[in-house]
């Protein structure tokens, strides 16, 4: 397991990683989500010996704590992933790996530089510069969680309160648009 | 790794040593990173009054561009081919990201394992 956090929030990330003897890797200017197009967490990529990617991003949260809101079931998650690593059992072709991501259009391509650029005037001081940006890499991205949702926290607001519950019921009349495969 | 995102303070051009920064050298044989070299097919194009244009250079480097005017800082995301990799020819693209200890892991130091990468946050 290699774990990255989509985060810069090193002490929150910390607190997670007690006791893990795993890589848990720190990338606070989301370089992943611009390589993997991942749009939202968690996400899971199956990386091969030969660095072949067989199975692409996957909203598998390996656990049941948002079984209410997802419907599915972590231990069948576990099970696809115990029988590609006991005998290298994967189920889908090169073809449909292909279908299942989808590329990152210029806009959100965008959105993530955005996001960098805000970053680094928070840093810098530059709240209203910061803010600006956000706000634009939100509106070139709107559904995508890496961007809205990520940055919620930076602008000193609760990720998991009434703005969360805001973007869910967007992207759920969207049709919950991801860069991958969910539903199993 | 130097072409991983960058941030530099530009509102459209970059100085020699501001792509020097970047990982990249203007040569005879064109736009070069150690051996690798990129051909320039309009040198007049890329370089204006001594200056490198920003926007020009994204295109011929592959990689997506922002400029924000008002603070004066701009971004420039990761090569294409890189995304490519995953995308189109299956094949994980390698970086590099520290880990809690400020140390540096690779994808490519675990070579040749199955390797389960999770991407996940705190929000």
């Amino acid at each position: 397991m290699i774990a990255v956090a989509i985060d810069e929030n090193t002490e929150a990330i910390r607190d997670f990683a007690e006791g893990i003897t795993f890589p848990v890797l720190m990338d606070p200017d989301h370089l992943l989500t611009e390589l993997y197009a991942i749009s939202n967490v968690p996400t899971v990529v199956m990386i091969d010996e030969n660095d072949r990617i067989v199975h692409p991003n996957w909203s598998a949260f390996g656990t049941d704590m948002f079984r209410e809101f997802t419907g599915i079931d972590s231990d069948r998650q576990h099970d696809r992933v115990r029988a590609w690593v006991g005998d290298g059992r994967t189920e889908l072709t090169d073809d449909e790996i292909r279908a299942s991501v989808g590329d990152l259009s210029v806009d959100e391509e965008q959105a993530r530089l955005r996001f960098r650029i805000a970053n680094e005037l928070r840093h810098r001081g530059d709240e209203q510069g910061a803010a600006r940006n956000y706000t634009i890499a939100g509106e070139l991205a709107p559904f995508d969680w890496t961007i809205r949702r990520a940055a919620m926290p930076l602008q000193g607001e609760d990720p998991f309160g009434a703005g969360f519950m805001a973007l869910y019921d967007e992207a759920q009349a969207a049709g919950r648009p991801y860069h991958g495969i969910t539903g199993y | 790794m130097t072409n991983d995102t960058a941030i530099v303070e530009s509102t459209g051009t970059l100085t020699e040593q501001q792509l020097i920064d970047i990982g990249w050298e203007l040569r005879p044989e064109g736009l070069c990173q150690g051996d690798t070299c990129v051909i320039v097919p309009d040198r007049s194009a890329l370089v204006v009054d001594g200056a490198v244009d920003l926007v020009v250079l994204a295109d011929l480097l592959d990689r997506p561009v922002a400029i924000d005017s008002l603070s004066g800082l701009a971004a420039i995301g990761a090569h294409r081919a890189r995304r490519r990799s995953a995308l189109v020819d299956l094949v994980a693209p390698d970086f590099s990201l520290p880990d809690l200890d400020g140390g540096l892991t690779a994808l490519s130091d675990h070579r040749s394992k199955k390797r389960l990468l999770v991407a996940f946050s705190s929000w």
